[in-house]
């Protein structure tokens, strides 16, 4: 229907202004173009600078640079070359392919040749690493702006082409773009993080990472299994805690409670899940610690900053995820169920026990996941309070956990070390998936379950 | 009502013991949470003065122990994130649920985001450092912050701003095609105006997210509190945001002067987070109003 109406609309006036989309396109694609020649970066080393244009960094063979009494060439990465050199032809296509009506393929050239300088910043990021090794510490590399012209022209070269085929078409192919934007950023840290966590492991060895009792960046022993059981303990600890006093409080506000002191409290808990888990792991530091510290039994066994610690602020940090999900899934179960069993003579706490429960039992374990969930996650409260040794986990002792392990070194880690911080970033991926893909079949399962 | 029964009451000791767990475990969770609300803030509170909220922050001068650059960098990384971020995120929620064929592919994404979700800050803070700070050179800066952020927060707006557009009802959408309106206009003129609230929340919870993070933040925005030095200057430069000034203090202080500091920046934090959530409580409700 709208196609006849466009159709009928495409009048004079109409194709006078895609002739204009169309010529400013290509003026804007002809300066791309130009600018190959022009300076596109400038490399400084030390006290000698290169300032190069696009056609010479893709020809020239690299750059000789003076390090402390010795002196060798730096070469351009060939990435580098091809992306420059790509990025100009592209450029030049989307002209041809626009002069012969084909806007769609127009735009995609134009788009890949706004990539480009992208790509030759990444690739450009080795040469920075080559020339540290011949002792220069000063090396800046500066983009210019036929630099950050590519990159802008090439994009709105790139609409302008898919605007001429109409408004609706460009909403369109952005909405679509957007979302493989999102979508890829989203699933590219999915593939980043195997592809960076894998080598150290290889490298290590499976064994050695996963059950190596020693973790002494130092020494070279990359052995996470403390950190590992710690996790698993704080997590265990922690939803052995919470879950039994989320799902009574649950129940007492979706089932017990006056609805006016139930609205009282509810929002209260939604409030609470937002509070920043710093400020948890602050007030884990003021209250708890130094509460452990100087508990009679405890007393010179421990330092404070301990499992239990960690345990008692993650317990309390998953309360109001457990809380608002189980009171969600209580109040999805049908009154009807209840006024039956109240009709066969149960009293209100056994209908709770023997009819709601096990009525809202999906739910009641999507929430119970989705707080392990955020119990293996959490990393800056529980830093705060768990003394972040990596001991073999004891309940008095000072722990580190996974996330910890990470945060604690990534500033200063380098090398093999690194990589096997990345290597704990994969473990506990690994381990978040496993929950997270539970939590979305059960949660699913409930919703089969209710739609029945 | 029950001991009201003809036949007189029949005792049940159980049923009272668990009456009595339900009714401990609520009273436990309310003064636990309670507790650490009104604990930050008795004792941040009294410190939190027009002063602390202007005045920058050094570590050696006794005069400059402000939050102000902290409240800036937050600003920053609240804003620049939700640029990037909200149209990204709501363009994919758009292209999701009205114009992809609503097949296996999408059911795939859904899934997807739905399971990333999840993922903890820390490793959005590993993949920040490492792409954005080193591969793409801009160092440890307020913008590698912000691009890590983005991120982190897209797979939240994507879902609920789904969910608010999904609440359309079909009718509306309907009703506006058969007067002749092209897919864009229905789009643009009658769904998402609709669904604004709901859009608007979805904004705000992202907001709120970005407010309470810190671990991905940790190295990705750095720990600087130099005051900025110019608008855009600011944007490449390391700086820290409320939740990490508050690490920092709370990890380094030795006196009680700097625990002041904590506190103050804590409850701070406590009341932004507090105003951000009613505001997300009152888009919600004229959602629900319709």
């Amino acid at each position: 229907m709208s196609m006849v109406f466009n159709s009928m609309k495409n009048t004079r006036k109409d194709r006078k202004k895609n002739r204009v989309k169309k010529g400013m396109a290509v003026a804007l694609s002809l300066g791309s173009v130009f600018s190959f020649f022009l300076p596109y970066m400038q490399f400084v080393f030390k006290d000698t600078t290169y300032l190069v244009s696009g056609f010479q960094l893709a020809t020239a063979k690299g750059f000789r640079v003076h390090g402390s009494g010795l002196s060798a060439v730096v070469t351009i990465p060939v990435l580098a070359r091809a992306a420059v050199i790509s990025g100009m032809l592209f450029a030049a296509a989307g002209i041809i392919l626009l002069i012969f009506r084909k806007p769609v393929f127009a735009a995609i050239a134009y788009a890949l040749s706004g990539i480009t300088p992208l790509l030759v910043l990444i690739s450009t990021t080795s040469i920075q690493t080559a020339v540290t090794q011949l002792n220069i510490s000063k090396v800046s590399i500066y983009c210019l702006w036929p630099f950050l012209y590519v990159l802008a022209g090439g994009i709105a070269c790139a609409v302008l082409s898919v605007w001429t085929q109409g408004a609706e078409k460009l909403a369109e192919s952005i909405f679509l773009v957007f979302s493989c934007v999102s979508i890829g950023s989203v699933a590219f840290i999915t593939v980043y993080i195997f592809a960076a966590g894998s080598p150290a492991i290889a490298q290590i060895g499976l064994g050695q990472f996963l059950f190596g009792r020693e973790w002494n960046a130092e020494a070279g022993a990359f052995g996470i299994l403390p950190l590992i059981l710690s996790s698993v303990a704080g997590t265990a600890g922690a939803v052995l805690l919470g879950v039994p006093v989320g799902i009574l409080t649950a129940v007492f506000l979706a089932e017990t409670a006056k609805p006016q002191l139930a609205r009282l409290v509810h929002p209260a808990i939604e409030l609470l899940a937002g509070i920043p888990s710093v400020v948890y792991g602050f007030f884990g530091m003021q209250v708890i610690v130094p509460a452990i510290r100087s508990f009679p039994p405890f007393q010179n066994h421990t330092i404070g900053d301990s499992l239990l610690a960690a345990i008692l602020i993650l317990a309390i940090m998953v309360l109001p995820t457990i809380v608002s999900v189980t009171e969600t899934s209580l109040k999805a179960v049908p009154q009807a169920y209840r006024e039956a069993s109240l009709a066969l003579g149960a009293t209100p706490v056994i209908t709770i026990f023997k009819v709601s429960i096990p009525a809202a039992r999906s739910g009641i374990l999507a929430g119970v996941i989705l707080g392990v969930g955020r119990a293996i996650g959490e990393t800056m409260a529980v830093i705060m309070v768990a003394g972040n040794v990596a001991n073999m986990p004891t309940l008095l002792g000072t722990v580190r956990l996974l996330t910890t392990g990470i945060a604690m070194e990534m500033s200063y880690a380098s090398g093999l070390h690194r990589q096997a911080l990345f290597a704990i970033g994969l473990v506990l991926f690994l381990f978040i998936m496993i929950v997270n893909i539970s939590f979305t079949f059960i949660s699913r399962r409930g919703v089969r379950m209710d739609a029945r | 009502m029950l001991g009201n029964s003809l036949y007189g009451k029949r005792k049940r000791p159980a049923d009272a013991a668990l009456k009595f767990l339900i009714n401990a475990a609520a009273a436990l969770t309310v003064t636990v949470l309670a507790g650490i609300l009104l604990y930050i803030l008795v004792n941040g509170l009294p410190y939190v003065s027009w002063t602390f909220l202007s005045t920058a922050y050094s570590e050696t001068d006794e005069s400059l122990k402000g939050i102000l650059p902290m409240l800036i960098n937050t600003m920053y990384i609240v804003g620049i994130t939700l640029l990037i971020s909200a149209p990204i995120g709501i363009s994919t929620a758009i292209y999701l649920t009205q114009y992809a064929k609503q097949g296996r592919f999408v059911k795939a994404i859904r899934f997807t985001t739905e399971v990333l979700s999840g993922i903890p800050s820390i490793l959005f803070g590993l993949f920040g450092y490492t792409v954005f700070c080193i591969l793409f050179r801009l160092q440890t800066s307020i913008l590698a912050g912000c691009l890590t952020m983005s991120i982190t927060v897209l797979p939240t707006i994507i879902r609920t701003t789904e969910e608010a557009l999904l609440s359309v009802p079909d009718a509306y959408k309907e009703g506006a095609m058969a007067l002749g309106a092209g897919k864009l206009r229905v789009v643009m003129g009658m769904v998402l105006p609709c669904a604004l609230p709901g859009v608007l929340t979805a904004v705000i919870l992202a907001m709120g997210r970005i407010v309470g993070e810190s671990a991905a933040l940790l190295f990705t925005s750095g720990l600087s509190y130099n005051m900025p030095r110019g608008f855009f200057r600011q944007i490449f430069a390391s700086g820290r945001t409320l939740t990490l000034h508050l690490y920092q203090t709370a990890r380094e202080a030795s006196s009680p002067d700097a625990m002041h500091i904590a506190f103050a920046t804590a409850a701070v934090l406590l009341i932004l987070v507090f105003l951000l959530n009613r505001i997300a409580e009152l888009f919600s409700r004229a959602l629900r109003k319709g």
